[in-house]
This record gives C-alpha cells, structure tokens and sequence, in this order.
C-alpha cells in the first residue's frame, strides 16, 4: 500500500544501517572476528526482512525515529511516497542474504565485500538522500533479477 | 590482518563512498546531448494528462518524464516540470510511469528513474536527463530553442 511518510525517518534508519555496517565491514576482515561480523549481518538481514514486508514505519528503526526523534523535529516541509524506501529494504535483504551466503560458503572477504556495498548504499541513503536500491529498481528489472 | 590495515580499508570504504556521492551530486539532474535523430512516438508510450491521452505536443519544448513507483525523486521532478509548465506557455510536462512498460524502459534506454527527454515540437529527442534535473539545466534546455 502507498501511503506518505516523512522522508526523514528511512534516512534515520539508514544512519543506523550505516554505523552498524561499519562494525560489520570491520570485523569481516579478520578470521577471528568475522563469525561475529555475520551474526550482526543476520540481525541486519532480520531487520531489512521486517522492512521488506511490512515497510519502514513498522520497522525498529522507523519506530525509533517516531517515538524519540519526530518529536524533537519541525513539521516535514513534504512528505514521499513509502514504497521507494520498502522497495530499498528489498535491496538490502538481497545483499545480506548474498553476504551471508558467501561466508557459510567460505569466500573470502565475501561478508566484507557485502557490508562495504551495504556500507556506500546506506551512507548515500542517510547523508545526502540518494535512494541506490531505488535507482537500481529499472536495472534489476531489465536484467530480469525480479518480476512485478 | 592488522589493525592499522583494517583501519586504512574502512577509511577507504568511507573514501569511496564520499567519492560516489561526490559524484552523483555533480552528475545528477544534468542533461546530456542527444544526436541520434530518435523520435518519441506519443500513441506507443500513451502519455496522459489530467486523465486525457495526449497527441500532440508543445510547440516549442516538450519535457517527458518518465517515472516509476520506486522513485524517491519523480514526484519532486513532476511538481518542479509543473511548476515550470505553468509559468512559461510554451513548455509542456508529460509524465509516464513506466513501472510496467519494459517495452518503453528497453525502447529509450531507461536505466533510472526520473529520466527526463527533452523534445523539440516534432517529438524529436534533443537531450536526456537522468535523475531530478538542476533548475539551470531546465533553464539552458529551454533557451536552447530560442537560438
């Protein structure tokens, strides 16, 4: 369903999302460290799965944001349409789940090449409001990644 | 790894990142030359406008938008081309939710949304602009008929 939510709060979320996959990205360098790097990947998976579903208002995040930062806030000069944002939690589940899935397959940095990506996409997202699963939503369809 | 290596990566994934949106910045919402002599067909992508088909354009500059349902700036830009559409007669905004249409998005090499063609009045395609197009892009795109 579309409905209007203040554009801030994904941007918000994706401070969060930001910070917490750069403790990823940073654990995923090292042997020892790397399982933990995964566990917070699959709490991120988690989150972006209750994103992907029921949309950032109903996520954690998105919670956060209306119960302790609304509040502190002036009105939103405009509101946008909720379903870019949803449709970025996709994006973002996708690329947990191929993280997580090259670290139970063993590759390499593969979790860190995960977070890194997860990384760019949530700093654009939070800093300067640039929505990269959103802009990717033709170039995933072209490719066929999806249907829909 | 080392700490000091683990540190200088993830300063360089911060790099990369400011580098990407450096340039996005800089490249966005500006309009790039079109010469291929490609014509907008107005029955094939069925533009419409206050709930009525459009066929027939701007007699001078045309703005065609094409937008989805996943589009954080579409609805920004559309108000923007409005806006513009209602002080100058001589500009036309039509927007198109290609969500649906492959076809189109295949046609005109649609790889992000808003991308905005610039049309002359015989639907020929004079420039493209990728993302929420700059107020001086408008502007220089506009007067780019007038010479």
């Amino acid at each position: 369903m579309a409905t209007q939510i203040d554009p801030r709060g994904p941007r918000f979320g994706a401070t969060i999302t930001n910070v917490l996959s750069a403790i990823i990205f940073y654990l995923a360098l090292d042997k020892d460290t790397e399982a933990t790097g995964a566990v917070l990947f699959g709490i991120a998976a988690v989150l972006f799965l209750i994103g992907t579903v029921f949309g950032t208002s109903k996520h954690p995040f998105g919670w956060l944001f209306r119960t302790f930062v609304k509040p502190r806030l002036s009105a939103p000069k405009e509101l946008e349409d909720s379903r870019p944002p949803q449709f970025a939690q996709a994006v973002g589940l996708f690329v947990s789940v191929i993280g997580l899935v090259l670290f139970v397959s063993g590759v390499p940095y593969g979790l860190a090449f995960a977070a890194g990506a997860l990384f760019i996409a949530s700093a654009l997202q939070a800093y300067i409001g640039f929505c990269l699963g959103c802009q990717m939503y033709l170039g995933l369809k072209r490719l066929g990644v999806f249907k829909g | 790894m080392s700490p000091e290596l683990k540190l200088g990566l993830l300063i360089g994934l911060v790099a990369l990142a400011a580098i990407v949106g450096v340039v996005w910045k800089l490249r966005t919402g500006t309009a790039k030359r079109v010469d291929d002599g490609e014509y907008v067909d107005l029955a094939e992508i069925s533009a419409v406008k206050n709930g009525k088909p459009v066929n027939a354009l701007s007699t001078k500059v045309t703005f065609l938008q094409f937008s989805t349902d996943f589009c954080t700036f579409c609805g920004p830009t559309a108000k923007m081309l409005e806006a513009l559409e209602r002080t100058d007669p001589s500009v036309t905004h039509l927007e198109v939710n290609v969500t649906d249409r492959l076809d189109l998005v295949k046609k005109y090499n649609i790889l992000q949304t808003p991308t905005t063609l610039v049309l002359d009045q015989k639907g020929k395609i004079m420039s493209r602009i990728g993302g929420a197009p700059k107020a001086h892009t408008l502007i220089t795109e506009i007067g780019n008929f007038d010479i």
